[in-house]
């Protein structure tokens, strides 16, 4: 692979236009290190989404840009400014938490209004920006309504007019989508997407989702135990994975080991599998979307050069709706590929033999080191 | 078949659900009765029976016990003074425990517990060894006392007066108003004080804007509860007083045992049911009030 060098190090001192800058931003409770060394450069009105297995510090990393956390070492600065050592409410961030934190004994209005208010801003500026935050969230019929008096959907569309509404510099979303049901975390996803472009806010999203950070983000930042494993585009993260923990956590893989033999190519229990990665010899690990894979039943599939081939026995058939997952043994190792169903196809048995081949530039190739 | 034929009939057999609240509820309604209903009824009569010289009760019914509750000054004065200087250590008693109880609501783990073992403890021991104990600690030859007089100021009188009294009962009380106000927190997410922290509230504003409105429920049910013990404590006015403090529950014990004055003393204890009446009744009006 060609992106296999520390992302972080090169994204936080390359970029002039970043907004939002990490540098060396850690946390430790006890002698545990929930966030460590953390370089991050965010660029004005970027989303960018903090995406990872739980625990491994995403929350502790929004919590100390938001400053409801002290850093134990490093700095955070916007523009300018140095936030380290400023407290939360000095930041200018907007905050939507995953539980929402709406101010119970206030109604939707006077939630949306409270950052305003403490902005000193005179009444006939609140109401109407609180009317016009509100209607962009369509809630404007529930203004007077108390916060337990609405769906999640609808507080968490407060919780967004209400840290939206103040015009943050930077807005921090919390897992926002993940108490909603699927088809109204499809809708907010698009939603959210739509506001953040139409007010041009910078903003980091934290999600353990990889859909929604695929879909919704500019850039995704992959975490793991308090570590950055990867920053990129979307497509960067999907087809150019750093190592094999992005490549199994963003998107799905089978995995096969073999040992590499130095000249690109990987011996996996006597056969070749070539890949673009100049791997030094020695073990090694192959990924492959298991869609990628195509599944030849006749045995007559032509060898190509650009082509991996493996072949294998059928253990198992799942059915799951838009595809099938054939489930292939190879050696020891079983491997799944994924075909989309046709209405009208002859499902083959187990024991069946099976060629399974995908282009050399879909094989993700690690070495040892990763 | 077998199985369903068992769930054919299954309400035949079972109590409604009437019955079954009545069943319920028997034995605390007997319980009640017994010792609080009737014993209150027979009180409401006695305030209306007449007074006879060395302790008797008389059969004819009169007004003049609630004549002279309205038309003596001193009691009066007793009312007022009672239900002013009950409401003065209800304010100290919730001025003092509100800090240690936000603090034991954010605690967590050990030291969550520790701290309260810590406020509970004090109920563990009766409110007659607390008592004497403020007396050592309090009076004249006790330590306070001196050292200020060793500072070279005048002494002032801290025990057998109204002092003393504030001073104990306010200590007294505090673990019921902690307990209150941690019963009435739940309300309280810290999450939420984060949410206003973050939209631009200092802490000073975020306390009077969120955590305080948030923490009214359990205010109104400490001060509640710490009027209603205070206007009605005794032991502490009558030793920490020095007999020179009144107020409603030393005058029913002198009544009852010293005068012999029966039903005066039912008189004045029904108008402290009175006043707890009222006091239900603001409680009940700020909790809507608040919601
Ligand atoms: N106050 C704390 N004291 C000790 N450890 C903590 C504290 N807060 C968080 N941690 C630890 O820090 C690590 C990171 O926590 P964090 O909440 O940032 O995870 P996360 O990535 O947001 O996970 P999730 O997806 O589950 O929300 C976790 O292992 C957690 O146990
Ligand atoms: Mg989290």
């Amino acid at each position: 692979m060609m992106h296999q060098k520390n992302f972080a190090a090169e994204a936080s001192q390359g970029d002039p236009d970043a907004y939002l800058r990490l540098e060396g931003v850690s946390k430790t409770y006890g002698d545990f290190e929930a966030v460590r060394s953390l370089d991050l450069a965010i660029g004005k009105g970027e989303l960018v989404a903090l995406l990872g297995p739980s625990g491994c510090g995403k929350t502790t990393t929004l919590r100390m840009i938001a400053g409801l956390v002290p850093t134990s070492g490093g700095r955070i600065t916007v523009g300018e400014t140095d936030l380290t050592a400023v407290p939360p409410h000095g930041r200018d961030m907007g905050l939507v938490f995953q539980s929402y934190a709406l101010f119970p004994h206030m109604t939707v209005a006077r939630n949306v209004a409270f950052g305003l208010e403490m902005r000193s801003i005179p009444r006939g500026e609140i109401d109407r920006r609180v009317k016009e935050a509100l209607a962009m969230v369509q809630l404007d019929k529930l203004a007077e309504r108390r916060p337990r008096e609405l769906s999640g959907g609808q507080q968490q569309r407060v919780a967004l007019a209400r840290a939206l509404v103040v015009k943050p510099s930077i807005l921090l979303l919390d897992e926002p989508l993940s108490n909603l049901d699927a088809k109204l975390r499809d809708e907010m996803r698009t939603q959210i997407r739509d506001i953040q472009q139409q007010v041009g806010i910078t903003t980091v999203f934290v999600t353990h989702d990889q859909v929604e950070a695929l879909s919704m983000c500019d850039r995704i930042v992959v975490m793991r135990n308090g570590r950055v494993e990867q920053i990129g585009t979307p497509v960067d993260v999907y087809e150019r994975p750093a190592t094999p923990f992005v490549a199994s956590f963003v998107g799905r893989t089978i995995r096969l080991s073999g040992t590499a033999n130095g000249d690109g190519a990987i011996d996996i229990g006597g056969d070749v599998i070539r890949s673009a990665a100049g791997l030094a010899p020695g073990p090694a690990e192959i990924m492959v979307r298991p869609h990628r894979i195509e599944v030849d039943w006749t045995g007559q599939a032509k060898t190509k050069d650009d082509v991996n081939r493996l072949s294998g026995v059928l253990c198992r058939i799942t059915f799951v709706g838009d595809v099938i997952q054939y489930h292939v043994g190879i050696g020891d190792a079983e491997v799944i590929a994924e075909a989309s169903t046709t209405g009208n196809q002859q499902l083959p048995a187990a024991g069946t033999p099976v060629t399974l081949s995908w282009r050399v530039e879909d094989t993700m190739a690690f070495g040892s080191g990763q | 078949m077998s199985v369903a034929a068992t769930f054919a009939s299954p309400s035949s057999k079972a109590p409604s659900t009437a019955s079954l609240a009545v069943m319920l509820l028997l034995p605390i309604a007997l319980v009640n009765a017994v010792g609080f209903i009737i014993p209150v009824l027979n009180l409401a009569r006695m305030s209306f029976n007449e007074a006879l010289p060395g302790g008797g009760i008389g059969e004819a019914l009169t007004l003049a016990n609630w004549q002279s509750l309205v038309s003596d000054g001193f009691y009066l004065g007793l009312v007022v003074n009672s239900i002013g200087v009950s409401l003065l250590i209800t304010l100290i008693t919730l001025v003092l425990s509100y800090p240690i109880a936000l603090y034991l609501h954010r605690s967590s783990g050990r030291w969550r517990t520790f701290l309260t073992v810590l406020v509970i403890s004090p109920l563990l021991t009766s409110a007659v060894v607390r008592t004497y104990g403020w007396i050592a600690i309090l009076s004249d030859q006790g330590p306070v006392v001196q050292t200020i007089a060793a500072l070279g100021f005048t002494p002032p009188r801290l025990m057998f007066n109204l002092t003393g009294v504030i001073v104990g009962l306010s200590e007294i009380l505090m673990p019921y108003m902690i307990l209150a106000l941690l019963a009435g927190f739940g309300r309280l997410d810290p999450r939420v004080e984060e949410a206003a922290r973050t939209l631009g509230a200092t802490p000073f504003r975020t306390f009077a804007r969120v955590i305080l409105p948030l923490t009214l429920p359990g205010i109104a049910l400490g001060c509640l509860l710490c009027f209603v013990l205070s206007i009605s404590s005794f032991i502490t006015p009558k030793l920490m007083g020095g007999g020179r403090v009144f107020l409603l529950a030393t005058e029913i014990y002198d009544q009852a045992i010293v005068t012999l004055n029966w039903p005066l003393a039912a008189t004045l204890s029904m108008l402290v049911l009175i006043i707890f009446g009222a006091a239900l009744g603001a409680y009940s009006r700020v909790l809507r009030a608040i919601d």
